[in-house]
């Protein structure tokens, strides 16, 4: 037998998480057939000119379930994750606009308390919304309430960022804890018996982003959202062909986060993010840009936690090392299905 | 045995007791083979890199730690069949869904197939999910594939113990690891020099349940929970032993685990469930390793309320796919890439055998942390 990859015929839960399968999924069909000069299906944003302004326009989708957890709702979600996908784009997040999707039933009281909490994270983040979409769907067609957004951002033509930029011997920086949004929700839903205190990390990185955006040796930021740390460096070093190599050692993160993927078997890399930056650096700048993050508030667990090697041994692949804190090394694959809790 | 010392110490611990003069002496050019029978023992072991960081005279090796690995191929057959002809809810947990039976490319070969075409299949993760849904739907029969070891057994007896809701039956299929264990010992060639045993298991059926292992066998042990210094420890703790020849069930998850374990819990379950002999997918009938619902439940037990749906001309029931090396992989007397199919026609996108589709099996694990080469 050889070594094919066979085509599934349905759509699983595990084509929306990040990871292989989704990267399959649009690579098969939106951006089969939607393909034009424009579209990277591999960038948060795009970049675009119109009447010679640089502008980045992006667009996201938000499920969630619960609909509220501790550190945010949907409706907070919704605004970050797209005010995000501008700020690492490297622009400065304006006009969004929504679509809200909510299923007949929703309380009303509920639905008040997402888009109050929506309203003080656009403000947070300085952006407005300047244009909207409310359509009611049938009871058991949604769960309480999908919203999508899009947003337009200015950019600074000074400062280009790419993948293409990234060299060996750039050094990997993050800028907090990573897993304590995937964590979180997991421990709201209450379904595994666990409870914690933990908060989501949900927030507008702008901050993050604009602090370090004049630095020259600045490459390239990506928000590591679903798939987590270990997906972003999958992204990585299948644009660059280069080895990702990470040092657990220095890699933060939070102790409830910890002791809940032991419990449960998971790989916090492998957990969602939602106000976090990844930026790689020339190595010279570096420490000027983890100083720089760790004197705001939400840097200040900042750390350098690996670097872009040349090649590597598995040449054609994505190349993403783990080197463990006892010295051994392991492989990041490419997240697969959706990580499930142990049953031994 | 103290686990406050860092895993960092402990590998240097270990390191160093493997190099000295009078380890080497007795090893004599030999390599000591460490067996650990835990899924997530081995998922721990793979995710900190401790193979390669250990000295090159220790073998660890991956046992028959993988509850979804060794269920019988006809019980998934069983709950596949049931959740396509009868009037039922199938809960079973996630990693169930995706393990292949033995039927003709054209038949639907497992629960997720079952579910993408209509069945009301539900991947859950406890049982007080499956107890909630029966709640939710008293019209509704729920069948609970309720497979695993003691740890996940466990909580099954409690929903028993504690009031099952009328509607709620059960497809068990629990397992208990020390007979796999006491059959490889028995067997004579067991292929391992020391044992780790499972913390989690323990934690509900205490440590002692291990004892059996030094008494009757001579081969050291030491109870191990997941983390890597408790690992590690029990690591130590069995090249000591071997070394200087002093025997002992070392507890190297004292935090967790007691002598005899979670008083409760094992009351719950022999309250509830009988053990019997029992079948091991790939291995066979092992004595005394399998737990079945007492027949005061008999309403409960979805085995005794649903007709046999086995057809006995049905090829190869029960049996490990062709060409897949997943029974030796169980019993560590192959690594998983020294199968033929591992990493070419069996993946985690398309698994043959059951070890490359749960996350506690060998083949997953090790193909997760990045092993491709056969």
């Amino acid at each position: 037998m050889i070594n094919k990859p066979q085509k599934e015929k349905y759509i699983s839960l595990a084509h929306g998480n990040g990871g292989r399968y989704m990267r399959e999924l649009i690579e098969r069909l939106f951006a089969h057939y939607l393909a034009n000069p424009l579209l990277n299906t591999q960038n948060d944003s795009v970049l675009l000119t119109l009447d010679q302004r640089e502008i980045a326009f992006t667009t996201d989708g938000f499920t969630v379930n619960p609909l509220e957890f501790p550190g945010g709702t949907i409706g907070s979600l919704a605004i970050h994750g797209t005010v995000n996908d501008l700020a690492v784009a490297g622009a400065t997040p304006k006009y969004l606009s929504l679509n809200a999707f909510i299923e007949e039933g929703m309380s009303f009281e509920q639905l008040e308390r997402i888009v109050k909490s929506m309203a003080e994270a656009a403000s947070e983040a300085g952006v407005s919304i300047v244009t909207g979409d409310t359509k009611v769907v049938p009871r058991g067609e949604g769960a309480g309430v999908f919203f999508a957004t899009s947003g337009i951002g200015i950019l600074d033509k000074d400062h280009s960022l790419s993948m293409e930029k990234i060299k060996a011997g750039d050094q990997i920086l993050v800028s907090g804890t990573l897993g304590d949004h995937g964590t979180a929700v997991m421990l709201a839903r209450e379904q595994f018996g666990l409870k914690g205190d933990l908060k989501s990390d949900a927030a507008s990185v702008f901050p993050l982003t604009q602090a370090i955006l004049k630095i020259e040796g600045l490459r390239f930021m990506r928000d590591p959202t679903r798939g987590g740390l270990a997906s972003v460096c999958h992204e990585i070093s299948r644009a660059t062909q280069k080895e990702v190599h990470l040092f657990q050692e220095n890699i933060p993160i939070h102790e409830q986060v910890d002791s809940v993927c032991e419990i449960l078997g998971y790989d916090p890399l492998y957990l969602a993010c939602e106000g976090r930056v990844v930026a790689i650096v020339s190595a010279e700048q570096s420490e000027e840009v983890l100083k720089l993050w760790q004197s705001i508030a939400s840097g200040a667990n900042a750390c350098i936690i690996g670097e872009i090697r040349e090649g590597g041994i598995r040449e054609a692949q994505a190349n993403v090392v783990l080197e463990t804190e006892l010295g051994g090394e392991r492989y990041l694959e490419e997240l697969e299905d959706d990580p499930l809790p142990r049953i031994c | 045995m103290n686990t406050k010392i860092s895993a960092k110490a402990w590998l240097l611990k270990v390191n160093e007791l493997m190099a000295s003069a009078r380890t080497q002496e007795k090893l004599a050019g030999k390599k000591i083979k460490i067996m650990n029978v835990c899924g997530g023992h081995e998922r721990s072991i793979s995710m900190a890199g401790i193979r390669n960081a250990l000295h090159p005279q220790i073998e660890l090796i991956p046992g028959p730690g993988c509850p979804v690995c060794i269920c019988p191929e006809e019980d998934i057959y069983l709950a596949i069949q049931l959740a396509l002809h009868e009037d039922i809810i199938l809960l079973a947990y996630g990693d169930m869904l995706r393990v292949p039976v033995n039927v003709g490319k054209k038949s639907i070969r497992s629960l997720q197939q079952a579910k993408a075409s209509g069945a009301d299949v539900r991947p859950i993760a406890s049982p007080l999910e499956a107890r909630q849904i029966a709640l939710d739907k008293p019209q509704k029969q729920i069948v609970f594939f309720a497979a695993g070891f003691e740890t996940t057994t466990a909580p099954t007896a409690g929903l028993i113990a504690e009031g099952i809701p009328d509607n709620l039956l059960l497809l068990l299929s629990g397992r208990l690891t020390w007979p796999a264990v006491a059959m490889l010992l028995e067997g004579g060639a067991p292929g391992f020099d020391a044992l780790v045993a499972p913390g989690h298991v323990a934690t509900i059926m205490g440590a002692n349940e291990w004892q059996f292992v030094i008494n009757q066998h001579h081969i050291p042990t030491a109870v191990a929970g997941f983390n890597t210094e408790s690992l590690l420890a029990a690591f130590y703790s069995v090249i000591r032993q071997k070394i200087e020849d002093r025997l002992f069930l070392d507890n190297c998850y004292p935090q967790l685990v007691k002598d005899n374990g979670n008083s409760t819990a094992k009351k719950q379950l022999q309250d509830t469930m009988d053990i019997i002999d029992a079948n091991w997918r790939g291995i066979g009938i092992i004595p005394k390793s399998g737990f079945e619902l007492k027949a005061k439940y008999l309403q409960h037990n979805a085995r005794l309320i649903f007709p046999d749906y086995e057809k006995k001309v049905r090829r190869h029931i029960g049996e490990m796919p062709a060409g897949c090396d997943c029974a030796s992989v169980v019993l560590g007397k192959k690594y998983p890439n020294q199968c033929k199919l591992y990493g070419k026609a069996c993946t985690p996108q398309e698994p043959i055998g059951p070890c490359m589709v749960s996350d506690e099996g060998a083949c997953r694990i090790w193909w997760a942390h990045g092993t491709r080469d056969g």
